[in-house]
């Protein structure tokens, strides 16, 4: 497939990352309540399996933005709905289990009729409908619905980046552009109207339907690995991807557009195949994400977690993969410390730091002074250390 | 002499300001053409103008006996079909090698589809070296290119433009800023390149246009001041006048 433009030390690095992370998680396995060592709560093996889902798109996003000089602030958008999609089969179907359950009490059987209006008011009462809108028509379908994690954000990109490159709009236009469509995509999502519950969103994701008497911490386990595996596939395509010769191209767009066009590349293609490529992977994260968080709403795909991702891939070093996972990794991780009120509030005489409070300024600190110390974040500035020392 | 391009009457403003002005050119097969003139004599717009980068307000451009009229066709739909363009600063990709450079102009397919799919295979491997001898960069082909002096720059561009095996050349001041050793050596790449390919130089430098030796067109105010071998040129009388100020 990839072009061997690779010397063997490359190899060896992705082997590296793979036993790492594989190690890692067996660690992690090892020290939860699996093995009733209780070292390890559910709760933060669930953070840690979010966090790897986030050093996915963190990945993709660094091959859109650090690769190919796209900076998309949108990327959230397309990682939302593919939570979406994956919890609306989640909410249906263990919905539908209950109200089975529940019917087997009753004298006479339910007709199909009384089933799905009984669903429908369980799913829809709070934006006060009982009617199942259209778009939930196959949510009993499991492969329908993991089909549609991978349609819906890949046409929603395809479309939108379709419009945008070819009227060659770039730089700062196109994340613009990009923040409006998250934003529209977002308010769109507020609406009670829009058949996906409003503000309310879609909630107790984290119970898997046929998986009733499986208790938490074991699927908290599964979910982790399937992140940890997920993460190491994404890995490794990209991994081959950017150092192919498609990779030669992208990063040869985001240096010199015209130049490239000039060697005959249709850079609008190029463009949007990574455009597209990147979002179906953030929205496969996305699918995996929201199942350990259990609840997705409409805030989640505010402008402001794109933006966020934007900053983790800088802080950990743009242009690099292993940069973009040390980003996320450590910023989403440390942000969850101190966003969660385990951060001791400090008493000052006049005044109390409470961190929660406190923490977008010391993240918006922390992201000026890594890009004024080091222009590749933090990975490059190790990676300078390295070198020297050796 | 068959045409390979042939470029009728065109005309461009920009902003009421006629950059080129009923301009006719034409080259065969195998031919170098110099395009001289001083600055603001719409030596680049007639460039852009071949590469689909400026549409003409009037005229048209032809491709081949067949006519194909380049003007309906995209930069890089152009450029697939075999015009290749080195720019006047070396703009090759700084921060790639020198193989890297050449291994992204090679003549392939060029949707991404396939692209992800090609293989660097034996075959490729020695056109590239073969290039990259002619260019005198085989021995530091793995060198980032952004560490080039400016000489071997213009050369990996020129090397650049020969792994597209374009029919026709256009190269923007290939001499601008060399040493005369390497002027010299440009000299002779061009000339060797000519052999097989047409090739348009627009240059300033009088000594380089007559040490290639070829025809020469004259460029003022957007149209043909005058055209012939370099000795009628620098003997012709508008000439004189125009490069010497009047």
């Amino acid at each position: 497939m990839f072009n061997s433009l690779l010397k063997d030390t490359n190899h060896r690095q992705v082997l590296f990352f793979c036993i790492t992370i594989i190690l890692f998680s067996f660690i992690i396995t090892l020290l939860s309540d699996l093995f009733s060592v209780n070292f390890i709560s559910t709760s933060f093996i669930k953070t840690l399996g979010k966090t790897l889902c986030l050093c996915v798109i963190a990945l993709a996003m660094d091959v859109v933005w650090g690769y190919c000089g796209i900076l998309s602030l949108g990327h959230f958008a397309f990682f939302g709905l593919g939570g979406y999609m994956i919890g609306m089969w989640l909410m249906y179907k263990r919905t539908e289990i209950i109200v089975l359950t529940a019917s087997i009490s009753e004298s006479l059987p339910l007709t199909p009729q009384e089933i799905s209006d009984a669903i429908g008011n369980q799913i829809f009462g709070v934006v006060g409908g009982s009617e199942i809108p259209l778009i939930w028509a196959n949510a009993d379908n499991l492969y329908f619905q993991l089909a549609m994690v991978v349609f819906i954000p890949g046409f929603l990109a395809f479309v939108f980046g379709w419009l945008a490159f070819r009227s060659r709009v770039t730089g700062v236009y196109l994340s613009i552009l990009t923040q409006a469509m998250t934003l529209a995509l977002s308010l769109y999502l507020f609406q009670n109207d829009s058949g996906l519950r409003g503000n309310n969103g879609l909630s107790g994701l984290q119970n898997i339907p046929g998986y009733d008497d499986t208790s938490q911490s074991v699927i908290s386990i599964y979910f982790f690995w399937a992140s940890a595996l997920f993460l190491i596939l994404v890995f490794i395509f990209f991994f081959y991807l950017v150092n192919s010769k498609f990779g030669s191209i992208i990063t040869a767009i985001r240096d010199d557009e015209t130049r490239i066009r000039f060697l005959g590349y249709h850079v609008e293609s190029y463009k949007l195949f990574v455009f597209v490529l990147t979002a179906v992977i953030s929205a496969l994260a996305g699918a995996l994400y929201y199942p350990q968080a259990g609840i997705i709403n409409p805030a989640e795909i505010a402008p402001i977690a794109s933006i966020y991702l934007a900053v983790w891939v800088a802080i950990g070093g743009r242009g690099n993969l292993y940069g973009a996972i040390i980003g996320a990794a450590s910023v989403s991780l440390i942000s969850s410390w101190f966003t969660s009120g385990q951060a001791p509030s400090i008493s000052l005489i006049f005044y109390k730091i409470e961190w929660v409070n406190w923490w977008t300024v010391i993240l918006g600190l922390g992201f000026v002074v890594v890009t004024l110390i080091s222009r590749d974040g933090i990975f490059g500035f190790l990676k300078r250390i390295f070198i020297r020392k050796v | 002499m068959n045409n390979l391009l042939e470029v009728k009457n065109i005309s461009v403003s920009f902003d009421g300001f006629k950059a080129v002005n009923n301009l006719s050119f034409r080259i065969g097969y195998n031919e170098i053409k110099a395009v001289i003139g001083p600055n603001g004599a719409g030596k680049t717009t007639f460039m852009d103008i071949i590469t689909g980068q400026t549409k003409p307000d009037n005229g048209d451009v032809l491709w081949t006996d067949k006519q194909y009229s380049l003007l309906l066709l995209k930069e890089s739909e152009i450029a697939q079909l075999g015009v290749g363009r080195k720019f006047q600063k070396p703009t090759i990709f700084e921060n790639k090698t020198v193989l890297q450079n050449l291994i992204i102009s090679q003549k392939k397919i060029r949707n991404p589809f396939s692209v992800i799919f090609q293989s660097f295979n034996h075959l490729d491997q020695k056109k590239i070296n073969k290039i990259l001898k002619e260019i005198n960069l085989f021995e530091i082909k793995s060198k980032i290119s952004g560490e080039l002096s400016h000489g071997q720059k213009q050369w990996l561009e020129i090397g650049m433009l020969l792994t597209q095996e374009p029919k026709l050349l256009l190269v923007d001041e290939p001499a601008a800023g060399m040493t005369t050793d390497e002027r010299q050596q440009t000299v002779k790449i061009l000339k060797k390149l000519s052999l097989e390919k047409s090739i348009i130089v627009v240059e300033h430098d009088m000594e380089f246009i007559k040490d290639l030796d070829c025809n020469v067109t004259v460029l003022h105010d957007g149209s043909i001041l005058s055209e012939g071998t370099i000795n009628e040129v620098s003997n012709d009388e508008n000439v004189i006048e125009v490069y010497l100020g009047r």
